[in-house]
């Protein structure tokens, strides 16, 4: 066992998150008060650049772990890699960033090393010579402090922002790099990683549209909605929805208005089969210009409607979707 | 398809000990914590050597500030205040002491004001609060003690150890509709727990699983409900003084229903007004949001409303069975406070004082338990004996009989009233019975299709947008809000009874007491019926009137994600 302190830093792409550079902070304020040797680890394939950019700041030594099987990032691959590489060098604590990634393996590597990690924590005491961690607790409304009871390696994840990027100190001089090599037999990998995505943007920013054709339970049935696209399509407008049509799933819920939803302020809001319950209105009322259609007369809507349209909405948009088509390819 | 919340299992839940849990921050528990942190102060104060800590008292509250789901009235009769924090009335939020009090008989047009105002409804020395607002600074108060009250956390189940209740589990964040976790998933706690003290308010969801688990119902009459639906109006200066004090009796109900309604002045030509309903009545029709809109029609009532602006909404149940209904309140490992035992003087329509008195006597117990470190059945059980040697039982020993007596209706009730006023409580016999009043309900079959008596209180009210309002507007009004993505926390245990049996039967009734519009009955070709239920669960404003009154039993109310609920700011 090497009174060490391990950081294993997060790269995507070639590049170290900031919350990376955070945990090793977090590493050096620990080798400072345990008087243990920080090192650093970053993992992949072609990251010496990245354990040159770490050898600049104050640490006894960096690893750069290559493989080509640790690129893409694979679960199986990342605890394969890293398990051997710390079941090598022994070190007494851990430290990693509590991302994504880390969440992603980091159970699968510490079940494989018969040990526990202590997770999202916002900061550390030393008590005596024992290290306490500390987690949040009830939505943050308690602070556990919480030690290992199991031999190290002791493996600790920060929190995002519970030590500062830019308090991270500068080395003296270039800590020294050694290249690993860790080898991944076949087979180990069963993950096949499909291209990354961002998790997609709220699809519609409804608050930004012009035009907003909006329907309500008048609709009747889900496939019926296709009617409504259209005409939002003809005016170039977006579709939403009053909310049992969201609750019934058959439109998502970034496109409900109301308390429950979305508040708007279009130039135009068309509004198909909605009866116009308070929740709805607050969401929609701000509207420049209000056009409703439903076949109840006494429909709340029609309060707030500059025009009302009594009627069967499957009579009345079909024809008008003809209209503004027309309307349109003649201007 | 509609999914039921349930706590996920196969999770791992963080372990937490404490000595007390409080579940349920409302007047009851608040009392309970600060009577407790009071004990623990003088026994630290004499004994230096043998120091308690509160650091491990725990107040669990499911809204997400304190005092947000607390609704009533409120009169509040000051006797338990006064013993908890003598001279209460210089810091806390009190609207006025009563300064004038009425009481009427309504008929559809007219009224009969009663010539002295019967003993029980007298109400000088008492004072108009907004519970919500007396709540938040009694909470604040316990919060300067150094006891923590999680806010935005329910009690989701207990945790038992054989015949001990050992914890209470909170519940499971960040699941959606389909019982799933999501990617902010957060198990509940399982707070290790010496001693679990329930404070959840009416029909408690832990306390209904503690009595049916060690059957405690067994040899009481069944426990007996009231819906009170509230709105707060702002009013034109003049109409009423604060402190002024009105009961009415009578219409819009008949003598078939049980109930009647206040009028509170408060400050600032605030007016809280309301409508209690006693959940026995026939017919599966009656819609008690629609009797409080009929009532503001009354010439007494829009008079006083004319040119205000409606601006809270709100509802709640409330227990009225009285001494022969209320469950032992102490076992092995937990207690019972509040109306979740069901400490409420039916006759006086109060019960904010006896949840308080009965959280001190509770943390009386409790403290007892800490100093001696004897968390043993015989220790908490005293929490009986106090309530029995208190002035609780004095108060409720005398109307033991009281609600029970108006189980064949107003005149028969009124008859048993005065024959119990003359006989110290007793009446025509010793021991009232009564039956659960969802077993009072009438089948359609029964009952004129045109509602007869009751045309005026059946089904959906329309309002007018001023005076009145549909149901759905009201609900606004009560601010409630959940998350959106999460299963349904209204568990119907078999809904096709809903779908195929009480379409025909009583016609779905649930749509009609719920005084939030979250039962729906919507068109579905393929039931035999032609509609199947479903449930706007954020529209709830957990009154608990579901788990009461469904006429098959088969509605079992669970916390919804802590932090939802109604914002009864100001009711």
């Amino acid at each position: 066992m090497a009174d060490s302190i391990l950081v294993i830093v997060e790269q995507r792409e070639g590049k170290l998150n900031r919350v990376s550079w955070e945990t090793l902070t977090a590493g050096q304020a620990l080798a400072a008060e345990t008087g243990w040797t920080l090192e650093a680890a970053v993992a992949g394939s072609g990251v010496t650049n990245l354990a040159n950019e770490i050898a600049g700041k104050k640490v006894a030594k960096v690893y750069a772990l290559e493989s080509p099987k640790l690129e893409p990032y694979t679960p199986d691959a990342f605890a394969a890699g890293l398990k051997q590489f710390i079941a090598s060098k022994q070190p007494r604590l851990v430290l990693m960033p509590h991302t994504y990634q880390v969440r992603d393996f980091v159970p699968k590597l510490t079940t494989a090393m018969e040990r526990t990690a202590i997770s999202d924590c916002i900061g550390y005491k030393k008590d005596g010579a024992r290290l306490l961690f500390t987690r949040q607790m009830f939505q943050g409304k308690l602070a556990a402090d919480v030690s290992f009871t199991c031999d190290a390696p002791w493996f600790v994840t920060f929190q995002n922002g519970a030590f500062r990027a830019d308090k991270v100190e500068a080395g003296s001089a270039a800590a020294p790099v050694e290249t690993v090599n860790v080898e991944i037999a076949d087979g180990i990998i069963r993950n096949k990683p499909q291209e990354v995505f961002k998790e997609a943007k709220q699809a519609v920013d409804l608050t930004q549209a012009e035009i907003i054709v909006s329907v309500g339970r008048g609709i009747k049935e889900q496939k019926n909605i296709e009617l409504a696209k259209q005409l939002a399509e003809a005016l170039g407008g977006e579709l939403a929805a009053s909310r049992p049509i969201c609750d019934s799933g058959w439109l998502p819920m970034d496109r409900q208005i109301g308390s429950s939803g979305q508040t708007v302020a279009p130039k135009l809001y068309l509004a198909l089969g909605i009866s116009g319950a308070i929740q709805h209105i607050v969401g929609m009322k701000g509207a420049r210009t209000i056009i409703a259609i439903n076949k109840d007369s006494e429909a709340p809507i029609f309060e707030i409607a500059d025009y009302a349209v009594v009627g069967n909405l499957f009579d009345i948009v079909p024809p008008l979707i003809e209209e503004v088509k027309k309307a349109k390819a003649g201007a | 398809m509609l999914v039921f919340r349930k706590p996920l299992t196969n999770v791992e839940r963080p372990q937490m000990p404490a000595d007390v849990v409080i579940v349920g921050g409302g007047p009851a528990g608040m009392a309970c914590a600060l009577r407790l942190s009071q004990l623990i102060d003088q026994h630290n104060a004499k004994n230096p050597d043998s120091q308690l800590s509160k650091e491990n008292i725990y107040v669990l509250e499911k809204a997400r500030e304190i005092g947000q789901h607390c609704l009533s009235g409120a009169l509040l009769d000051p006797r338990s205040m006064r013993e908890l924090l003598p001279g209460f009335e210089k810091e806390a939020p009190i609207d006025s002491e009563v300064t004038k009090e009425a009481v009427y008989f309504l008929t559809q047009k007219g009224k009969f004001k009663f010539p002295i105002t019967p003993p029980p409804l007298r109400d000088h020395g008492n004072y108009v609060i907004s519970l919500n607002r007396f709540v938040k600074w009694l909470g604040g108060k316990v919060e300067e003690t150094g006891i923590t009250i999680f806010t935005g956390f329910a009690g989701s189940e207990l945790l038992l150890d054989g015949d001990r209740v050992t914890g209470v589990r909170t519940d499971d964040k960040g699941v959606d509709k389909q019982n799933q976790p999501k990617s902010n998933f957060e198990p509940g706690y399982d707070l290790q727990a010496k001693i679990v003290i329930l404070a959840e308010g009416t029909r408690g969801s832990l306390t209904k699983q503690l009595i049916a688990r060690f059957a405690l119902d067994r040899d009481r009459n069944p426990q007996t409900y009231g819906q009170g639906i509230k709105e707060l109006w702002e009013v034109p200066a003049g109409r009423i003084a604060p402190g002024e004090v009105i009961y009415t009796m009578g219409w819009p109900l008949t003598t078939k229903e049980y109930g009647g309604a206040w009028i509170y002045g408060g400050k600032d030509n605030v007016v809280s007004l309301g409508f209690v309903v006693g959940l026995d009545y026939p017919d599966p029709r009656l819609d008690p949001q629609r009797v409080l809109q009929e009532f503001k029609k009354h010439p007494l009532v829009a008079r006083l409303l004319e040119g205000g602006k409606m601006i809270r909404y709100g509802a709640k149940s409330l227990p009225y069975g009285g001494w022969w209904s209320i469950p032992p309140v102490a076992g092995d490992g937990w207690m019972i406070l509040g109306d979740s035992a069901g400490f409420l003087n039916s006759q006086r329509l109060k019960g904010i004082h006896l949840a308080i008195k009965s959280g001190m006597l509770a943390a009386e117990t409790a403290f007892e338990a800490m100093a001696k470190d004897d968390y043993s059945l015989d220790v908490l059980e005293k929490f009986q004996e106090r309530v029995d040697k208190s002035w609780i039982k004095e108060e409720l020993w005398p109307v033991r009989n009281f609600h029970q007596g108006f189980d064949r209706g107003f005149l028969s009730g009124m008859m048993h009233a005065g024959v119990q006023q003359m006989t110290g409580g007793r009446g025509v016999r010793p021991h009232y019975s009564n039956h659960a009043g969802h077993l009072r309900m009438k089948q359609l079959s029964q009952l004129p299709a045109d509602g007869g008596a009751e045309a005026h209180i059946i089904n959906a009210a329309k309002g007018d947008g001023k005076l009145t309002f549909d149901k759905l507007t009201d609900v606004y009004y009560s601010g409630t809000k959940h998350e959106e993505d999460q299963p349904a926390h209204l568990v119907i245990h078999d809904t096709n009874i809903c779908n195929e049996r009480c379409v025909r039967e009583f016609g779905n009734p649930c749509k009609n007491f719920c005084p939030a519009s979250v039962y729906e009955m919507v068109e579905a070709p393929d039931t035999p019926g032609g509609l199947q239920i479903h449930l706007n669960a954020s529209n709830c404003v957990h009154c608990k009137t579901c788990d009461i009154m469904d006429p098959y039993e088969i509605i079992t109310w669970v916390p919804p994600e802590g932090g939802g609920g109604p914002n009864y700011e100001g009711m």
